[in-house]
């Protein structure tokens, strides 16, 4: 092969590459055609009375046509003679070779990687075209990439993925999505596949660059800024250079994991509950809400030698929460208690004091070394909190039942944090909202909510409700006729008697930018607002119902003037 | 020089040659138009037609559709031709006429190849 390049030198139909390598065989198969018909013409035969004869051009083609083909109906019209069947030797040997070479050629341009390869890709550029529905682009389909993809496809939103890794490409065509997901096999820094992704698709709502190197993210995020200005770019990035020099083009959301996961270890030390409620907002998968007993005494262990365990160590001098690092290197600052070693040894948990300790952070790079260290710190000290770091995907199992008090899976925490900022800004500006809350509010809170809910093992569940035509027809024909809507009118059920439905407010934002968090059931609501609201699963069908029927919510504004 | 545009141009010229040889003559008289002039138009007319497959530019696309009507013309005469012989008796001058039409059709195409080429040369600045 190599006659033709591969993407994106050569575009349109694969089709052209057959015919391309087709050219010297086809042209081999018609000489040889045409020697070997003209030859049966040229020489004569004799008929059954002894005739002189010359075969037509139609019975020389018929008599080639069939023995090139191997089917061999014999001599016709009459048994030739002997030069005949001399030239019928030579023309025997050299259409069935010419025939094969053929197919032989066929065969190797069909079969060849590179063009299943490139008429695979042709075929996804031309769906990806004329794509029907908005869309974004996900380059890297990792653990992040397909938990994202699969987040999105829960809340109706389609993806293009772009993935360089084979394995990971079967993958993705392999996944159990309710659409067809179009994956390229391609390496997203090449600006073509950008292209040919859709990230010029007036219909692109934008693009998410979830790749393991800072480089190729980097890349994809300046290449999108300049193919299509106007389309969001949500970016991965691994460093604080890499941020400052994603930041410096103005891309919208930058998502540094090991930060993101540092943060999320502080949450949980110092507001179990504000960590609860964080994670169920933002995990589609998680429905409930899980709050951990934190010990109030207690120093923590954080073993690793990373990034992510000295941004931990960071967040715990800043917090002033007291802790040992396990590192076999020294710490920058002399203030952090140190001690030296792997963490995987008894010997050095207990030089960390591990009897007094609340809990251990497990952070090393290395699946097997954590898992050795929580095994080895739980034998020493029990009840603990452990914190384990997963590293790879494939280590799920034994991570699902070490029984870990909470477990980093990077990927996961990825697709959560960009999965929040796409589905919705509003719970984003909550969750930025909810870093300052102070916990008992958090906890008031959501007490507030489990008061509401039925009895049982009810899942939850989050929507936005905005004030206008589309979504609420019925509360702004009421708020247009200068009735006053108050926030509790939208927390009670469209049926007999009202009752209060499972569900509360959790933050609104008012129509001139305010942001008001946990707002009071009497706040007078006005057009434009927006609700983020909190409850069980189901209700915001009930909700839906009520907004969109006028008889219903003035039913409902009569009984609150009632009682 | 380039080989391949060598045998490129030659057997567009030699297509439309090979079909003009064939084409002279009394459209009605059988003696004016031998089979074997023919033959060698349809199977130089078939290699030019391989020889334009894969240049995608839109001259090539053109010099492409033109030799496939040349083929299709010359191909329903070989048709035309061949089911009057099967016939047994001798070529009649209706049958030769229409012959010879088709083949003066898949003329036209050729000499659109030829200018196509030329023009496509005299584009090309020294």
């Amino acid at each position: 092969m190599g006659r033709y390049r591969a993407r994106p030198k050569v575009r349109g139909a694969p089709m052209w590459i057959v015919l391309l390598e087709l050219r010297t065989p086809l042209i081999v198969l018609i000489l040889t055609y045409a020697v070997s018909c003209l030859g049966l013409v040229l020489i004569p035969g004799q008929t059954d009375t002894g005739e002189v004869y010359h075969l037509s051009f139609f019975d020389a083609f018929y008599v080639i046509s069939y023995t090139a083909t191997t089917i061999g109906y014999g001599e016709l019209p009459y048994a030739f003679t002997g030069a005949q069947r001399m030239w019928m030797l030579v023309v025997i040997y050299s259409t069935v070779i010419a025939w094969l070479y053929a197919l032989g050629a066929v065969l190797t341009v069909l079969t060849d990687p590179e063009f299943r390869k490139l008429r695979r890709y042709q075929k996804t550029v031309n769906r990806v075209k004329t794509h029907p529905v908005p869309f974004w682009v996900v380059c890297g389909y990792g653990s992040a990439g397909s938990q994202l993809v699969r987040f999105l496809d829960q809340s109706g939103t389609r993806c293009v993925a772009v993935e360089s890794e084979k394995s990971r490409f079967d993958q993705a065509r392999l996944s159990n999505l309710s659409y067809e997901l179009d994956v390229f096999w391609a390496d997203a820094m090449d600006p073509q596949v950008l292209v040919d992704a859709g990230v010029q698709h007036p219909r692109c709502q934008g693009v998410v660059v979830l790749t393991d190197s800072d480089q190729a993210n980097l890349t994809v995020a300046t290449n999108v800024k300049i193919l299509a200005p106007r389309v969001p770019v949500f970016a991965r990035s691994k460093s604080d250079a890499n941020t400052r020099n994603l930041r410096s083009f103005d891309t919208e959301v930058i998502i540094d994991l090991d930060r993101v996961a540092a943060r999320s270890v502080g949450q949980l030390i110092q507001r179990p509950k504000a960590y609860a409620l964080y994670h169920e907002l933002v995990d589609p998968d998680l429905n409930r809400i899980e709050a951990m007993p934190i010990p109030e005494t207690g120093h923590w262990i954080v073993c690793g030698s990373n990034r992510l365990s000295e941004l931990v160590c960071e967040v715990f001098v800043r917090d002033a929460i007291p802790f040992v690092w396990v590192s076999p290197n020294r710490p920058s600052s002399d203030d952090i208690e140190w001690v030296e070693g792997p963490g995987t040894e008894a010997v050095t948990l207990k030089q960390a004091r591990i009897d007094e300790a609340a809990g251990v952070i497990a952070a090393t790079d290395s699946d097997g070394d954590n898992l050795s260290i929580l095994l080895t710190a739980k034998a020493e000290k029990s009840p603990l909190v452990t914190v384990a770091r997963r590293n790879r995907p494939t280590s799920e199992p034994v991570f699902q039942h070490g029984g870990f008090s909470v477990v980093l899976r990077e990927g996961r925490l990825l697709a959560q944090e960009m999965f929040a900022r796409i589905q919705s800004p509003l719970l984003h500006q909550f969750l930025s909202q909810l870093e300052l809350m102070p916990e008992a509010l958090v906890d008031g809170l959501i007490d507030k909510l489990y008061r509401r809910l039925p009895e049982g093992d009810v899942e939850l569940d989050h929507f936005v409700i905005s004030l206008r035509e589309a979504d609420a027809p019925a509360v702004v024909s009421a708020l247009e006729s200068g009735q006053r809507v108050e926030l509790g009118d939208l927390l009670r059920d469209p049926g007999e008697g009202h009752p209060p439905l499972a569900l509360i407010c959790l933050f609104l934002v008012r129509f001139n930018g305010d942001l008001v968090p946990f707002p009071g059931e009497h706040l007078d609501l006005g057009y434009g607002d927006q609700l983020l609201m909190w409850g069980a699963e189901g209700v915001d069908a009930r909700i839906e119902w009520l907004l969109g029927r006028d008889d219903l919510f003035q039913s409902l504004l009569a009984h609150r003037s009632i009682s | 020089m380039n080989t391949q545009r060598v045998w490129f141009a030659f057997f567009i010229v030699l297509a439309l040659t090979m079909n003009f040889s064939f084409f002279v003559g009394d459209i009605d008289n059988p003696d004016h138009h031998h089979p074997y002039e023919f033959f060698f138009a349809l199977v130089v007319s078939l290699i030019a037609t391989v020889l334009k497959v894969g240049d995608r530019s839109h001259v090539g696309a053109l010099l492409l559709a033109t030799s496939l009507v040349a083929d299709l013309q010359l191909i329903i005469g070989a048709v035309v031709w061949g089911m009057a012989v099967q016939s047994g008796e001798p070529i009649s001058g209706a049958v030769m006429a229409s012959v010879v039409s088709l083949a003066g059709g898949a003329m036209i195409a050729n000499i659109i190849s030829v200018v196509l080429l030329l023009a496509e040369t005299l584009q090309i600045k020294r």
